[in-house]
């Protein structure tokens, strides 16, 4: 799925601008506890999570994570901010909680990937 | 198109931990979240809460909020302390081998809508 | 050292061996922005000016029938006919490309007709999956090659060269970093710091995500449940070692501390995103080696080694 695709099947803002719209997206994870994130080989992923401290950006980067949404319209905090900024993440915010935000993805085909 | 938590529990092949008998309990919506006080804020009454956290405090929150399940995810085991204060509380408590994504697609795919509000 | 003049003529070979490398699919918007033969050449003008497009395909039912450009419109509004539809102006005798034709066809395509874009179709399905223009084919390419050249730039530093030129029985680069105990705003920062460098000295992708998730997940730990301390990485030729030396508190049950699940945090390292008891058990599965010493009271003391 394109980026492209995700912002519109979220409603998400664009909070970081340093991506190309038509990069792909493999798979989704969606959680707020980072080692649960870090057991999973991620590259092309999109991380939905609630949590918008720095570690929300440092998780990512150890995972290889490239997207990271924020849910339920949450704002990431300012030393979050620049931490994405720094490392080139993409970073959306979306008004929907994470339950809906799994949902549309999974209908729009976004596969997650249980499998280690 | 309602769902109980024993619809559920089947077509997800939950291992159902706690509370086998309250699985007639309608669904009234899904909520998933790892943070205790977003659930706490933001989950439904009625609705099957998704987490991977396995402590306690998950059954208080569930109660407080009167949640009608707790679906624990990617296989972890609940905690002793967690599953006995559960049977006290009245909250069934099922386990997921898939992650919270994959167990939201599922509900989803069921029928199971968004549980936030208050 | 190379001269500047062989290393253009590298270039240019290089950018030649690309156009045949790459698919239209890769360098193709796939965001199609497309008119109705119905629409007119009015609509057509607001369309392009929203989107800030030079043309478009024509789409008729799902099927592609034309494509009308901007000097089509212009040509349009000249002769004073905004109100025409597009099927009147647009060229129904059109080229495509294939999804997975290489570059290079496009290259040739665009030579021998002088259109400004070509729509792109599934080979199979003949489905329009996107559009190709001159724009996009030049995108693509310093995309692909600035890859190339950072790709380029790690080899020249690969460890392993330079590591054979210092003569020593077992040369070990190592890189300290001090952690605070309880500062969250910059828990993280050295296992960052740690990636880049590794990265930089050109060990494998793989590798530096395992030793640094390790490393990641020790470094949070000291930051949550200890004053600080230190973590070192000794880079050695086929493998990085990490140490992570803290202070205290200790762990009381260290097999018991491993297990999946198991955590002592408080609800408010809950809530920053820890403490789901997975730390441990992830820094053992994604190291070769692990040795955890830990005294009550003193501090603990971790080493894990990932093979590179
Ligand atoms: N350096 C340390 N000093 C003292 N105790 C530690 C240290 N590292 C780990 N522990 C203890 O071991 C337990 C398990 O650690 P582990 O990293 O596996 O889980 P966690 O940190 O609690 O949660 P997570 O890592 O999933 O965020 C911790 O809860 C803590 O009690
Ligand atoms: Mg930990």
């Amino acid at each position: 799925m394109t980026l492209r695709e995700i912002i519109e099947t979220l409603q998400a803002k664009v909070v970081l601008d340093n991506h190309d719209e038509r990069m792909v997206v493999e798979r989704a994870r969606a959680s707020d506890l980072m080692s649960d994130v870090l057991t999973r080989v991620n590259p092309g992923a999109l991380l939905l999570t609630g949590l918008t401290t720095p570690q929300s950006i440092y998780t990512a980067e150890m995972a290889d994570v490239t997207v990271v949404c924020y849910v339920r319209g949450k704002r990431p905090q300012e030393e979050t901010l620049r931490l994405a900024e720094e490392r080139g993440l993409v970073l959306l915010s979306t008004d929907l909680p994470m339950y809906e935000s799994c949902g549309r993805l999974y209908k729009k085909g976004l596969k997650g990937g249980t499998e280690t | 198109m309602t769902k109980t938590l024993k619809d559920i529990a089947a077509a997800l092949h939950l291992d159902v931990r706690t509370g086998e008998h309250l699985l007639a309990r309608t669904v009234t919506g899904g909520y998933a979240g790892d943070l205790l006080s977003d659930v706490l804020a933001h989950a439904r009454k009625g609705s099957v809460w998704i987490t991977l956290q396995t402590h306690t405090n998950i059954v208080a929150v569930a109660s407080a909020k009167e949640l009608c399940g707790i679906i624990v995810v990617n296989g972890r085991t609940p905690e002793e302390a967690t599953l006995r204060k559960a049977g006290e509380e009245d909250i069934p408590i099922m386990v997921s081998t898939l992650s919270t994504y994959d167990v939201v697609c599922q509900l989803c795919e069921m029928g199971v809508k968004n549980g936030e509000g208050v | 050292m190379k001269s500047n003049g062989v290393n253009r003529t590298l270039q240019a070979a290089r950018t030649q061996e690309l156009i045949y490398e790459l698919k239209v699919q890769q360098a193709m918007t796939t965001k199609v922005i497309t008119v109705e033969p119905e629409n007119t050449m009015e609509d057509l003008r607001q369309i392009l000016k929203l989107h800030q497009l030079s043309g478009t395909p024509v789409m008729n039912e799902g099927d592609l029938v034309g494509i009308v450009s901007v000097e089509d419109l212009i040509r349009s509004l000249l002769e004073g006919n905004g109100s025409e539809p597009v099927k009147q102006r647009m060229s129904a005798n059109f080229v495509t490309l294939y999804a997975d034709e290489p570059l290079v066809h496009a290259v040739q395509k665009f030579e021998r007709h002088g259109f400004g874009r070509f729509p792109v179709i599934d080979r199979k399905t003949k489905e329009l999956v996107g559009i190709l223009t001159k724009g996009d084919i030049i995108r693509c390419m310093l995309q692909r090659l600035e890859i190339d050249f950072h790709e380029q730039e790690i080899r020249r530093y690969k460890p392993s060269d330079w590591f054979a030129e210092l003569e020593s029985d077992r040369t070990t680069l190592g890189l300290r970093y001090l952690i605070q105990g309880r500062n969250f705003q910059r828990a993280g920062e050295a296992s960052s710091k740690l990636k880049q460098n590794l990265r930089t000295l050109g060990i494998a992708p793989e590798a530096v995500r395992r030793i640094t998730i390790a490393s990641y997940e020790a470094e949070m730990n000291l930051v949550i449940f200890t004053g600080g301390g230190e973590l070192s990485a000794f880079v050695e030729p086929g493998k990085v070692t990490i140490t992570v030396v803290d202070h205290g508190p200790g762990i009381p049950d260290i097999e018991r501390a491993m297990q999946p699940g198991y955590s002592t945090a408080p609800d408010w390292v809950r809530e920053l995103g820890f403490g789901a008891g997975m730390g441990l058990p992830n820094i053992k599965n994604c190291s070769n080696e692990l040795k955890l010493d830990s005294k009550v009271g003193e501090g603990t003391n971790l080493q894990f080694t990932v093979f590179t």
